[in-house]
């Protein structure tokens, strides 16, 4: 069965090894761009191999019969599996994503500054990827904190690669620690789940929930613990308030390439293990979950759109523009957690699915901004202000082009794949009630989140519109270098290219991410009884496994 | 002619990629291709409108966003209520082309696309036939607007820009929720429960279906932020002064011209058919919002001492007309408004144009420093005096007929057809517009009087061409625009026939609700009301046309002028 478990992995496989040989052969070998070349290799090939997993398969268990889910996870250890046996497609829409927002980081970073060792640089961010991708296709809660520290702990190591200067480490050891503390608090949480479910495999976690519904002084005050402190934890990788405040310090600290990583990477890890725990295992407890989830959001929109207002620093702004897209995403886990809540299961799928559609879009046109800026940025000078990049539609008419592009879609201005992301999130906080099923009151209070997250998106407005302004509307006072390598050109162009199809051809994407929110719940069927309520859960993944993921 | 529908939307578009593409032509190569691209589009939308059958519209519908349950369609076709709005985009934009000929240099290639790009927009606002296509359209003319204010506009750009920006987008965000609470309403709440993003079908479930009224209510502002902002209505209305006297001349064209409309065709086909009760309730509100604007847009605009900033402040004062005739309700106030909405595009239009064309020759647009221009400029004058009377209303031109039916209605509402207790303020309303006219025929003479009589004062102008009167090319621009204006000044039934079915409509769905609210408090114990007014809201499924009334007699319904009637009133 171990065959199994590696051939599943091997993706992620490829990576760690392909990272490995770059530390050790980079040592004696510090050719510069050889090893972006063997980087993007390497995210090839693990491509390959997803895509023979989502388009084979080696387990094949009828596909029409009653999954005799019992034995085939507990032999297949504790990925995170569909009824036909393969990785589910929230992993897979997950690992898909990971490998294109690599492939942008490392072109990015196929040329930096001189005194960067380039072989280490490329190997760790292999390296955070594969931990991303680990993160989405494991349901144990060891695998799963391995994935979130196989982020961690290479971006700790990218902070100090990242420039020479004296707010550099400073940045390096703000984050360094309080990452520290969130994983502790992470783990902590781990640990009363481990205590409820007796087990470390979250199936297991679950039915012990499930069989005992509100019981106050049993297991489900044990959850709600460790539903604050995952909240806790894993909101500082989101940068979820009150757990966000390192995020603007350390984004103006570091270069442009690094802030890409940590406003990408760290959050599409946090987002699926949250879901995968808070909305998948946790029966019983999306009650507690979505109001502290629907008050994380507003504070965390919020407050990210209104302190963006004032910002000069390119990164710091964009950090608040960081923060204040995790709040919208919050949204779609709110309205998951509360349909939950309520017995629907439509709007849990909507939500949740709608949640890793604008994940997807948030992330290609924000890693898509930091590659241009970095493409701007030249030797030992980058991009810092706003100011700088006064008079851009001048003289790079082709990189101001992309950053409008990318400002407009997070903007959630049509026809740009950001105007489908807000369309889900809003969309899903209203349709929440779905026809009178919800309390009434708890609609009202979706209600209101959806004018709230609107009213957000107008402010969020105001501080993208001054960049716009500043790349269009001004003359120039500095020309920047432009000398960030044809990589991050490259990088840019990529991502604006998927930007402007997602948004003019959005299907194929909302069509996976939706899957994604289903597969989230079809596991049940295989662990917990909960027979009727899932049989159609179960006809619709069988009918999605039958198209290739990506 | 769903396939010329189609390229007449796009065109512009592929032109805008080529322009850009090419942008290393150069100016002349730019203007030229923009040129033909607008003429190409202007030829087609000519032949749309000419065939255009209200019985039978044509279009394209392919689905575009589908995941179950969503499906959202790309559906394009025109109906009677876009069908003068469709036509006026592509010919402003002629206009705008011309007008921007030697007034753009700076980049022009950039220039020109996003023209373009702009009336491929606009098209698509008013052909789009899925809700969210539309609201696509809607929020994607901001794009190239924004660049044209920001880039090419005067000293303030960058404020005028962003303000115009975020203002508009607050607004349509609001109303995005509005739009998609009507869709899932109609999927939950109306039989037979599906999810569907078509106005057509929306629009009839929601008439025969109601939405209750409290949500209802919630629908109409949702949707009123967005359109009146666009409009814009009275007080939210400080954005559209700013942006206008920033723009660009062809900028301030295509805002006044066309953009501004966006609102009014929106109140027309979302807010006023498929949440006819909410309109009802609000009606008082709108109409002493309409009229606030109408007075208080021409005292400000008699107070401007900047040609261009007044006539923005007119366009505040004329759209207020417009709104007025809308909410009024009543067969000739509600065509009257629709006819408005494209009158003031033409004058407005061609007024800005004026402005810019002035501009371009003494590079002032302060009434003070300018004067007699009458004698230097003797066919420049001649246009400015023929705008000038079509926009405060002379008869025989355009202004006349839409003010006319706005006001024939006002007042009918006021003598004929409401309850004593709301005869007096509906009357005061109507008086109150009514001085908005004289007031428009004021500071729009003044201004004529200041700049072009008189002694003639000229600014010292250094280098620079010798100031010459209108080029053949400014004749051509502003040319089509006076055809127009007489045309429907002459003839509104022309204008007035094809919109007639989809206008009845409207007010076929709007009044009976209108009627059931205000007559229930002029007779409130009468329990045959209700029973009669269920009779109105069937009666009029049934012969869309006129809602025949079996109200007691003093109903709005027969008062109304017969069909054919309101061009006789001509």
């Amino acid at each position: 069965m171990s065959n199994d478990t590696v051939y599943r992995l091997l993706p992620e496989a490829i990576l760690i090894v392909v990272a490995a040989l770059i530390y050790v052969v980079g040592a004696f070998f510090q050719a510069r761009r050889v090893w972006a070349w063997v980087a993007v290799a390497a995210l090839g090939l693990s491509a390959v191999a997803l895509f023979m997993q989502s388009a084979g398969g080696n387990v094949t268990i009828g596909d029409d019969g009653p999954a005799p889910a019992t034995t085939q996870v507990t032999s297949a250890g504790t990925l995170a599996l569909d009824a036909g046996g393969r990785i589910d497609a929230l992993g897979q829409y997950v690992r898909w994503l990971s490998l294109v927002v690599g492939l942008v980081l490392v072109l990015q970073s196929s040329r930096p500054d001189e005194d960067v060792q380039e072989p280490e640089m490329i190997g760790t961010l292999v390296l955070a990827v594969s931990g991303a991708m680990l993160a989405a296709t494991t349901r144990d809660l060891v695998l799963l904190f391995l994935g979130i520290e196989l982020i961690s702990i290479p971006t700790y190591v990218l902070l100090y690669l990242g420039r020479r200067d004296a707010a550099s480490p400073e940045a390096a050891a703000k984050y360094f620690f309080l990452s520290i503390l969130s994983s502790a608090l992470t783990l902590y949480g781990f640990s009363f789940l481990y205590g409820i479910g007796g087990s470390t495999d979250l199936a297991a976690v679950k039915s012990a929930l499930a069989s005992q519904p509100d019981d106050p002084t049993g297991l489900t005050s044990l959850a709600v613990i460790a539903l604050v402190l995952l909240f806790a934890g894993i909101g500082f990788k989101i940068t979820a308030v009150p757990f966000h405040f390192y995020a603007p310090d350390v984004y103006q600290a570091t270069t442009n390439g690094n802030a890409g990583v940590l406003a990408v990477l760290p959050k599409i890890a946090g987002f699926v293990v949250l879901v995968r725990i808070v909305a998948a295992a946790m029966p019983g407890m999306e009650n507690y979950g979505w109001r502290i989830v629907l008050v994380i959001a507003v504070l965390t929109m919020t407050l990210g759109n209104v302190l963006g207002l004032w910002q000069d620093n390119i990164r710091r702004l964009l950090a608040y523009s960081s923060i204040a897209h995790s709040g919208y995403m919050l949204i779609g886990l709110a309205v998951g957690l509360a349909a939950a809540a309520g017995g629907s299961q439509a709007a849990t799928f909507d939500g949740i699915g709608a949640l890793f559609f604008y994940l997807a879009v948030y992330a290609l046109a924000t890693a898509g901004t930091f590659a241009a800026l970095t493409y701007l940025g030249g030797q030992g000078k980058q991009v810092d202000t706003v100011d700088e990049l006064a008079g851009l539609a001048r003289s790079n008419p082709l990189t101001a082009v992309f950053l409008a592009v990318f400002l407009f879609s997070l903007m959630g201005i049509p026809p740009l794949a950001g105007f489908w992301g807000k369309f889900g999130i809003f969309g899903s906080a209203l349709n929440f009630d779905e026809g009178g099923l919800a309390d009434p009151q708890v609609r009202n209070w979706f209600l209101i989140l959806a004018v709230i997250g609107v009213l957000n998106a107008t402010i969020a407005a105001g501080y993208y519109l001054r960049v716009i302004a500043a790349i269009y509307f001004r003359p120039a006072q500095s020309t920047p270098q432009s000398a960030g390598g044809n990589g991050a050109a490259f990088a840019a162009g990529l991502c604006a290219l998927l930007v402007v199809l997602v948004g003019l051809v959005p299907t194929p994407l909302v069509g996976q991410s939706s899957e994604a929110g289903v597969a989230l719940h079809s596991k049940e069927s295989a662990t917990v009884q909960r027979a009727a309520n899932d049989r159609t859960v179960d006809d619709k993944l069988v009918t999605a496994d039958a198209t290739p993921a990506g | 002619m769903s396939t010329s529908l189609l390229i007449a939307v796009f065109l512009p578009l592929a032109g805008a990629a080529l322009i850009w593409v090419l942008a290393e032509a150069g100016r002349e190569f730019a203007r030229r291709a923009a040129l033909a691209v607008s003429l190409i589009t202007l030829a087609l939308v000519a032949g749309i409108v000419r065939q255009f059958d209200p019985a039978a519209p044509a279009g394209v519908d392919w689905s575009w966003f589908s995941s179950e349950p969503i499906d959202i369609r790309f559906s394009l076709a025109l109906d009677g209520l876009s069908l003068w709005f469709f036509g006026l985009s592509a010919l402003l934009t002629v206009t705008c082309v011309l007008v921007s000929w030697e007034a753009i240099d700076d980049r022009a290639p950039a220039f020109y696309s996003l023209l373009l790009l702009l009336e491929t927009g606009l098209l698509g606002v008013f052909t789009a036939r899925d809700i969210i296509l539309f609201y696509v359209f809607f929020e994607f003319t901001l794009i190239p607007l924004f660049f044209l204010i920001g880039i090419w506009g005067s000293e303030d750009r960058r404020y005028a820009a962003i303000k115009f920006f975020l203002f508009t987008l607050g607004g349509s965000l609001l109303t995005f929720l509005g739009l998609v609470a009507i869709v899932l309403w109609n999927r939950y709440y109306v039989e037979p429960h599906v999810m569907t993003f078509s106005i057509e079908t929306l629009q009839r479930n929601l008439s025969e279906h109601p939405i209750s009224f409290y949500p209802q209510l919630l629908l109409f502002l949702a949707l009123f932020a967005g359109f009146a902002i666009k409009v814009p209505l009275f007080p939210l209305h400080t954005w559209l002064p700013l942006a206008h006297t920033q723009a660009p001349t062809a900028g301030s064209v295509i805002l006044a011209g066309v953009l501004l409309k966006i609102g009014g065709y929106g109140f027309l086909r979302f807010n006023l058919p498929m949440l006819p009760e909410a309109t009802a309730a609000c009606i008082p509100w709108l109409l002493w919002l309409s009229v606030a604007g109408i007075v208080y847009g021409a005292l400000l605009a008699l107070a401007q001492t900047n040609i261009k900033k007044l006539i923005a402040y007119s366009s505040v004062s004329h759209l207020g007309f417009c709104m007025l005739g809308t909410f009024a309700l009543n067969k000739p106030s509600l065509y009257g408004g629709v006819l408005q909405m494209i009158n003031h595009g033409l004058s407005t239009g061609g007024l800005f144009a004026i402005v810019g064309m002035i501009y371009e020759r003494y590079h002032t647009r302060e009434i003070a420093d300018l004067g007699g221009l009458a004698r230097r400029l003797p066919l420049l004058a001649t246009f400015m005096a023929l705008f000038t009377m079509s926009s405060i209303g002379l008869p025989g031109m355009n202004g006349f007929a839409g003010e006319f039916l706005i006001l024939l209605g006002m007042f009918q509402r006021g003598y004929a057809e409401a309850p004593l207790v709301y005869a007096g303020q509906w009357l005061a309303i109507a008086v109150l517009a009514v001085s908005g006219v004289v007031l428009g025929a004021w500071y729009m003479l003044w201004l004529f009087e200041r700049v072009f009589f008189h002694r003639l004062r000229e600014p010292v102008h250094h280098e620079g061409p010798p100031i010459r009167d209108m080029s053949p090319r400014e004749v051509l621009a502003l040319a089509p625009l006076l055809v127009f204006v007489f045309w429907i000044g002459l003839f509104p039934q022309h204008f007035l026939a094809p919109m007639e079915k989809d206008l009845d409509q409207v007010l076929a769905v709007t009044v009976p609700p209108f009627n059931q609210r205000f007559q229930e408090i002029k007779e409130r114990p009468v329990a045959e009301t209700d029973v009669a007014a269920g009779d109105v809201e069937k009666a009029s499924e049934r012969e869309a046309v006129r809602p025949a009334a079996p109200v007691p007699d003093r109903d709005m319904n027969s008062v109304l002028p017969a069909r054919g009637e309101v061009a006789r009133v001509e």
